[in-house]
């Protein structure tokens, strides 16, 4: 008999990476709603290519592939970027706000990284994204990026290093002063 | 720390690597040794530690606006959309030569003889809206059974076909009517327009199978003109129509590219017993009206039984 094909591969990948994909382009976008177009752009993509993915591919990387390769298209136009970096504004002000009064402390730091990270150059951005909050290897983000892994690892070291220096006043560490 | 200082500035990528716990061996000893002797660097190692906790709370922490239930729920109603008009095709070599199938999930939609790979091209692009893509395990099965028919070791192809593609109304009730007739057996362009109630239509039936979109499934071979003759078959490929039919037992001459009606079992359409071609006054009625056999064995096959009164199973045709 003829593979029935309505009993689809596709749907259990769809399963287990749909949400995580999503929460990477929410904050490579900064928006959203641009996340929800994206996210499905991956998914439509991915699942017209997925019969030709070698059996032993990494499926999850090759999604943040194709997610991040939609992130860099969606923002060639500089305009869009600078209204996605408000928006992130605004919007990672907002949920410190709402969040549990015990949490405040914490939320309003997160929130402090979320704004830097938001207005960080877009490789840095998503470089960070990757390995910080999805912790995928420099490998897989170089692959992402269209660079060499080292590359990828300096992206982060670059982004690592502004959020430190954008966290100064903050004196995150308590340290003796030097007389 | 000291901005200033080269070995500093030098040692930073390091040492945000030992605070991610990302350092080798080597790198991590130049740190030890560096915030050994250097204060600002060792503070600045422990914020670099604090903040890798902080950014490690990211990935716990909810993103704003991140619920991805409908934005899943549009993807799922995009990819059905997007599955219903999937169709995965394979080329394959076959007796018949080069032979391109497609499938959608409804069922084989289209099958092609190819003179080349390129030729494939432009036939899938008849499949307008269609999503085609190359997967010759999806219809590796398909292939399989086809292989076992023209290999003489099957004289059916159950498979359910997508029909979405034909032409028209009109061209589907031909696919459909020429998919009635039985492994073996040949009626005339004549007779398919009379049993789909446009008797006048000869010519638009031959058209419609001339763009038949799943040959030998749909068995458009077993289609010939009145007088017998061959006609016409994918084009300029008569001698695949000759081999289509002598697989299925039906006696052609070769030379003449005809089907001689003195040398084959018949059927009156409507009658449950077919005759010798001489029987009464058969040999006059006009062929929209008969479905002729090769063999005997492939006329029983379908249910019919010997006439009682030419008795052809006392006197069979000679092979």
């Amino acid at each position: 008999m003829v593979r029935d094909m309505t009993e689809d591969p596709f749907e259990s990948v769809v399963a287990a990476h749909h949400a995580e994909i999503h929460r990477y382009l929410v904050r490579a976008t900064s928006r959203p709603g641009d996340a929800d177009d994206l996210s499905q752009e991956t998914f439509v993509r991915a699942y017209k290519a997925y019969r030709s993915l070698p059996p032993d591919a990494n499926v999850r990387a090759w999604l943040f592939a194709i997610a991040t390769n939609l992130s860099r298209n969606h923002f060639r136009g500089e305009k869009r970027r600078r209204q996605a970096m408000a928006a992130a504004a605004a919007g990672a002000s907002e949920r410190g706000s709402s969040w549990p009064e015990g949490e405040a402390i914490a939320s309003q730091t997160s929130a402090r990284i979320d704004r830097i990270v938001a207005a960080l150059p877009l490789k840095q951005r998503l470089a960070f994204t990757m390995r910080k909050v999805h912790e995928l290897d420099y490998d897989a983000i170089g692959e992402s990026l269209e660079c060499s892994g080292e590359s990828a690892r300096a992206h982060v070291f670059q982004a690592l290093r502004k959020i430190r220096r954008g966290l100064d006043d903050l004196d995150i560490v308590h340290t003796e002063r030097q007389p | 720390m000291n901005p200033e200082n080269p070995t500093c500035r030098d040692i930073e990528p390091d040492l945000v690597a030992v605070a991610a716990g990302e350092a080798g061996a080597s790198a991590a000893r130049g740190v030890e040794r560096h915030v050994g002797v250097c204060r600002g660097c060792r503070d600045e190692l422990e914020r670099y530690r604090v903040l890798e906790g902080m950014v490690a709370d990211l990935r716990r922490a909810p993103v704003a606006g991140a619920d991805p239930t409908l934005s899943r729920a549009e993807l799922e109603s995009r990819l059905a959309d997007i599955r219903s008009r999937m169709i995965s095709y394979g080329i394959f070599s076959s007796p018949l030569g080069k032979i391109l199938i497609a499938r959608s999930e409804l069922g084989v939609s289209l099958v092609r003889y190819l003179e080349s790979d390129a030729a494939g091209k432009s036939y899938l692009a008849r499949l307008a809206g269609g999503e085609v893509v190359e997967d010759k395990a999806a219809v590796q099965a398909t292939y399989r059974e086809l292989l076992d028919y023209l290999n003489a070791r099957g004289t059916r192809l159950s498979w359910p076909l997508d029909l979405r593609w034909a032409g028209s109304d009109f061209q589907r009730r031909v696919l459909a009517a020429t998919a009635e007739l039985p492994y073996g057996a040949v009626t005339s362009y004549a007779g398919i327009a009379r049993r789909i109630g446009a008797p006048a239509s000869v010519r638009a039936v031959a058209q419609a199978l001339r763009r038949n979109p799943i040959p030998i499934a749909i068995p458009c071979h077993r289609v010939i003109g009145s007088s017998g003759d061959l006609t016409g078959y994918a084009g300029s490929k008569i001698g695949l129509k000759e081999r289509l039919l002598s697989l299925e037992g039906v006696p052609v001459g070769l030379r003449a590219h005809r089907i001689e009606r003195g040398h084959m079992y018949v059927l009156f359409d409507g009658y449950t017993e077919y005759c010798l071609p001489t029987c009464g006054t058969l040999s006059q009625e006009p062929m929209s009206q008969l479905t002729l056999f090769g063999s005997r064995r492939h006329a029983e096959a379908v249910g019919l039984t010997a006439c009682s009164s030419c008795r052809p199973d006392l006197h069979p045709l000679s092979a």
